[in-house]
């Protein structure tokens, strides 16, 4: 388990290495020259050229890349090129904010998810499972941003149980921190809940025929202990798929940000992109990387718990 | 185990109950005698004035914030924490008299020291240098005097102080370089970092003794960053927002709420010309070229199609109203297809020309006009596109592009930023190639008052004359409130600052 989890972690960092470093001359590569974005309409070329000095865009690229590397390994992203605030300052406070929905979209995904998942699996041709069917078309035909406002329209301006725009701190407000991530969470995991609801229901009907589920019946096991272990061998591919969604709604976020008004990742990497604030937009890789890598190697873990092959492989 | 759960979901029921409990309370609207929520478009760009940008800054900035000289609803400049002003006889020097008693929220007191380094701060800045470009040294006269020496008459100086430029920080905060995340200022409001959220909400409380009480009624201000229109709007219906900044397209539903519509015109729209002289693209060069394009566009009618109908039609850079702008000059390039194409063949290019132009996502409403419109002449357009930030950066490196560009409420600022010093939009004015023009420019710069006003009204002629470029309209911007709640929009300022924002 050492040699797997170190291994998982070694890959995790070289992964870390190459897409930043891609991301970097990349970023340097498509926005070139970012004064102009970034001083206003207003800008003279005597001010452009002293903000290209300021920020250091004179030097040789290699230089650049060589010195953004080196303060990056540890923990400095530079200052933002809009504001020239510490660009780990502007992520750390946003970071949270992305965070509060996804996490609690995911697990939203997750117990509803595994409720259906189960109930239709045990009956798949009952009426959840034909309406599951539907559902799945429904919800994937449907554009995130409308169900967004379909919700806001519904639940903000019509009843106004919960805010249209905006987001609370968990340690301002608990109450107002529930209440501002709550739609924002139902919009993005309505799609996931579907999608796992799904794949726990097809691995159920699979595992459900195998024949140590017949012997387990056969010797006699209650109905609910056959379904746990039925459970834990359709689990896999469910879990598969739950943390692929959370890498993605990482992604998707930033339409429900923008619509939802929360000051998240995903809308500062729209606006940094739009002037083309590349300390920022490096910033930003480098988290996305390591949530990925961190998601990704959990995944494994609980794979390897739940299935104990999975780690012999 | 199963008690767990049941606690568990009590608990979370419990929570969510709370959380519905309290949506009315803190999301409704709230009364203009103590609290005023606004929606502005950006967030802010920094806490440190020389960083700041003069657009969407306005409300944040001005709650923290005392500036050295504001703008009245007519933009003309009036005294704040300089309480009077006046020229030297060769308008090279300007004496300010600074108010007494004004501390900063660091405990720093405001004087003629501390209005010098902060001068020199602006001046140094990136975004803020511009205003004080022709500024060569700022000295202190005495504790609450300061003279600011020009190295040319400067008729825009206090303009652009009054615009957003003269904010007035804590020297300490200044060296210390802390104004980047943090404000220092003597302002009227106190940035309540406990209740604010960055990039979601500041909140504001005002400061018991403010010099300038009166001006601001409202005991809090938070401020929104609201990008989206339709979540802005929202905002709105749900009652989230007082103030908000507005899509032309929902005049309609606003006015059906009962909301207060406040408009200013803001940008110019049209096509500019870099290349007058026909260096790149040799038709530019010809006059006839230029007034042809003005005659074949009928700006009118882009307003109403793409523009909502929200400003004002017009082929002028002077905003409508301004004393420069002129009403009779709005009918010299009628729409007028067949005098289009005459002037074409006059010029000697009867079947067009080709030309080479860029295009961004959000110049992308006008492509298709500007594509058919050009074709009727023969002009033949290849369309390069770029990115949002690369269209400021190289758009002008085209010899034309479709343009949106930013109004002043003060001739002698549209005069020197519009038409006559080098700008990313007009990298090239070569304004001496034009002898009328020159000249006029030349007696603008020693005139002033209504001499000079009379000048600026020629000289706008003469601009539209020489089709200087292709205005088609000037575009609104818009502005909702609620009722009780009164906007004054200022042209030049992307969103008004708190002085702007009243009972009534």
């Amino acid at each position: 388990m050492i040699r797997f989890t170190l291994r998982r972690l070694l890959s995790g960092a070289i992964l870390l290495v190459v897409v930043t470093s891609a991301s970097f001359f990349l970023a340097h590569l498509a926005i070139g020259d970012p004064t102009a974005g970034l001083l206003g309409d207003s800008a003279t070329p005597a001010q452009r050229a002293a903000l290209r000095q300021q920020l250091g865009l004179n030097r040789p690229l290699l230089e650049q890349f060589w010195d953004w590397l080196s303060h990056a390994v540890r923990g400095d992203f530079g200052t933002s090129w809009r504001n020239f605030q510490p660009v780990s300052d502007q992520i750390s406070l946003r970071v949270p904010v992305t965070l509060s929905i996804v996490v609690a979209a995911t697990l939203l995904a997750a117990v509803v998810g595994l409720i259906v998942g189960i109930a239709t699996g045990l009956r798949p041709s009952g009426i959840l499972a034909r309406v599951l069917k539907l559902a799945s078309v429904v919800l994937f035909a449907l554009p995130g941003f409308w169900v967004s406002l379909m919700l806001v329209m519904a639940f903000a301006i019509k009843l106004q149980w919960f805010p249209a725009v905006g987001y609370v701190p968990l340690t301002h407000s608990a109450s107002g921190w529930l209440r501002s991530i709550t739609l924002p969470s139902i919009a993005l995991a309505l799609g996931a809940i579907v999608m796992i609801a799904e794949q726990l229901r097809n691995g159920f009907l699979e595992v459900n025929n195998q024949d140590f589920v017949r012997t387990l019946r056969a010797r006699g096991l209650s109905a609910r202990r056959v379904t746990l272990h039925v459970l834990r061998n359709a689990s896999p591919a469910a879990l598969t798929v739950l943390a692929i969604m959370f890498v993605g709604l990482l992604g998707g976020a930033i339409v429900v940000e923008i619509i939802f008004n929360l000051p998240g990742i995903g809308s500062l990497t729209q606006s940094a992109s739009q002037i083309g604030d590349i300390p920022v937009l490096l910033g930003l890789t480098v988290v996305t990387v390591v949530f990925v890598v961190v998601v990704n190697f959990l995944l494994d873990l609980v794979l390897g718990w739940v299935n104990p092959k999975v780690r012999e492989k | 185990m199963q008690r767990i759960w049941r606690a568990t979901l009590v608990a979370v029921i419990a929570l969510a109950l709370a959380a519905c409990t309290n949506a009315g309370a803190s999301s409704g609207g709230s009364g203009p005698d103590e609290k005023i929520k606004i929606g502005t478009l950006l967030d802010v760009t920094s806490w440190d004035p020389a960083q700041a940008d003069i657009g969407f800054d306005g409300p944040y900035l001005s709650a923290v914030y005392d500036p050295l000289v504001a703008l009245d609803k007519d933009s003309h400049p009036i005294p704040a924490l300089a309480t009077s002003w006046t020229y030297s006889p060769d308008h090279l020097t300007l004496t300010m008299r600074l108010r007494s008693g004004v501390t900063f929220s660091d405990g720093q007191p405001f004087d003629a020291t501390a209005a010098v380094h902060n001068l020199q701060h602006l001046k140094a800045g990136v975004r803020s240098g511009q205003t004080y470009a022709n500024v060569s040294a700022v000295r202190q006269v005495n504790r609450n005097a300061i003279a600011i020496h020009l190295k040319k008459k400067d008729d825009a100086l206090l303009y652009s102080m009054g615009l957003g430029r003269s904010w007035m920080a804590s020297p300490a905060a200044i060296k210390a370089k802390a104004l980047s995340t943090r404000p220092a200022g003597s302002g009227p409001y106190t940035y309540d970092t406990g209740k604010s959220t960055p990039g979601s909400s500041y909140v504001f409380t005002r400061k018991p003794g403010h010099w300038d009480r009166k001006t601001y009624p409202f005991g809090t201000v938070s401020v929104f960053p609201i990008a989206d229109p339709t979540a802005s709007f929202n905002a709105m219906l749900s009652g989230q927002l007082d103030v908000a900044y507005a899509n032309a397209a929902d005049i309609p539903h606003a006015k059906r709420n009962g909301w207060n519509v406040a408009s200013k015109v803001a940008t110019w729209v049209g096509i500019q010309f870099t290349d007058r002289m026909g260096k790149r693209l040799k038709p530019l060069g010809d006059i006839r070229v230029r007034q042809a394009i003005n005659h074949a566009f009928d700006g009118a009618a882009i307003l109403k199609s793409v523009g909502q109908g929200a400003g004002v039609a017009t082929n002028q850079v002077f905003p409508a109203g301004d004393p420069a702008y002129d009403a009779s000059l709005n009918d010299q390039y009628a729409f007028d297809m067949d005098k289009a194409k005459q002037l074409m063949a006059d010029a000697g290019y009867p079947d067009g020309f080709r030309v080479t132009m860029p295009m961004s996502s959000i110049f992308q409403p006008w492509q298709p006009a500007v594509q058919q419109i050009l074709g009727q002449l023969g002009i033949k357009v290849t369309w390069k596109n770029l990115s949002p930030a690369d269209y400021q950066k190289n758009a002008a490196t085209y010899p034309m592009f479709v343009a949106v560009v930013a109004l002043d409420s003060n001739a002698a600022a549209s005069v020197d930023g519009r038409i006559a010093s080098r700008q990313w939009f007009n990298p090239n004015p070569s304004t001496e190639a034009f002898p009328e023009l020159h000249k006029l420019l030349g007696t603008i710069g020693a005139t002033s008052g209504q001499k000079q006003i009379a000048q600026i009204r020629r000289l706008n002629a003469e601009v539209t004359n020489q089709a200087w470029q292709d205005v088609w309209y000037q575009a609104n911007n818009t502005y909702f409130s609620n009722k009780g709640i009164k906007v004054t929009p200022l042209t030049g300022m992307m969103f008004p600052t708190l002085r702007f924002i009243q009972r009534g």
